[in-house]
């Protein structure tokens, strides 16, 4: 009895003996430093294009079978390609994979299309497999 | 022999760890919050940063370093930047648009930016889903 006694003494005394606000210190330190390290803001990917003016040497006319044509049906998007007029990206995206990739897209709006809408053109086409995409700013004021 | 305080030597050890952290991520934290659009983007994008990175509100306001400018000054900047740049390394811009922005704003942006000489931008989205 008496010899458990002194080793339970013996234990606390070497507890007693620990350095807490140091120890606590650490900890802040460490959870400080997680907080720092963990990333909370949402990765950014990115879209690249060229950009092409139509007084730039490059006319309208030069680019229409390949121009994705974005215009505005109520409050919705629609993607017109000549005759083909689509609203979502999975059909936009089948009507290119059909066209040839060498001479690239070009991608038009109206003044009040969202960008969300071109940046939905822009990644159709990159998922069709073209390497050349280029937006056409339009100059209307 | 000397008797090192090692708790002391960790303590000070870890705040020069997170001033270093807090400070080479000082130019992450200077964005601008905006909802970009939503898509998956190029999967496959270079690593190499842009030379030039343009915010761009909802309400057509354009931010260069969150700073609101104009877009004549945005040429005046993009202008310098072309003429600055190599041809290993051509000067390339980052828009950073609301995705509810209208068009006409890209639109007033990249006509200036072609007037300087860019030819290659870059539109920031994020990818809520995850998925393609």
């Amino acid at each position: 009895m008496s010899r458990t006694g002194s080793k339970s003494k013996r234990r606390s005394a070497r507890l007693g003996a620990l350095p807490l606000t140091s120890m606590i210190d650490v900890v802040f330190l460490l959870l400080i430093f997680f907080l720092v390290t963990a990333n909370f803001a949402q990765d950014e990917h990115k879209l690249p294009a060229t950009v092409q003016t139509e007084g730039g040497g490059v006319r309208s006319s030069d680019l229409q079978p390949q121009v994705i044509q974005i215009k505005m049906q109520g409050d919705q998007p629609i993607f017109v390609m000549g005759e083909v007029a689509v609203g979502d990206r999975a059909s936009l995206e089948s009507v290119l994979k059909n066209l040839p990739k060498d001479p690239g897209v070009a991608i038009k709006s109206d003044p009040e299309v969202p960008i969300s809408a071109i940046a939905l053109a822009l990644q159709a086409a990159r998922n069709a497999g073209f390497d050349k995409r280029s937006y056409v700013p339009s100059d209307g004021q | 022999m000397i008797d090192v305080d090692l708790t002391s030597m960790i303590d000070v050890v870890f705040q020069l760890i997170i001033f270093f952290m807090f400070t080479s991520q000082f130019g992450e934290l200077r964005r601008t919050e905006i909802d970009l659009p939503h898509q998956p983007g190029d999967q496959i994008e270079a690593r190499q940063e842009p030379a030039m990175i343009i915010d761009l509100t909802n309400e057509g306001a354009y931010l260069v370093e969150s700073i609101e400018t104009t877009l004549s000054e945005i040429e005046r900047l993009a202008r310098s930047g072309v003429l600055g740049q190599n041809p290993q390394d051509p000067f390339d811009v980052l828009i950073r648009p609301d995705r509810n922005a209208s068009a006409v704003h890209l639109d007033r942006l990249l006509m200036k930016l072609a007037n300087t000489g860019v030819q290659r931008w870059k539109l920031a989205t994020v990818n809520p889903g995850g998925g393609q």
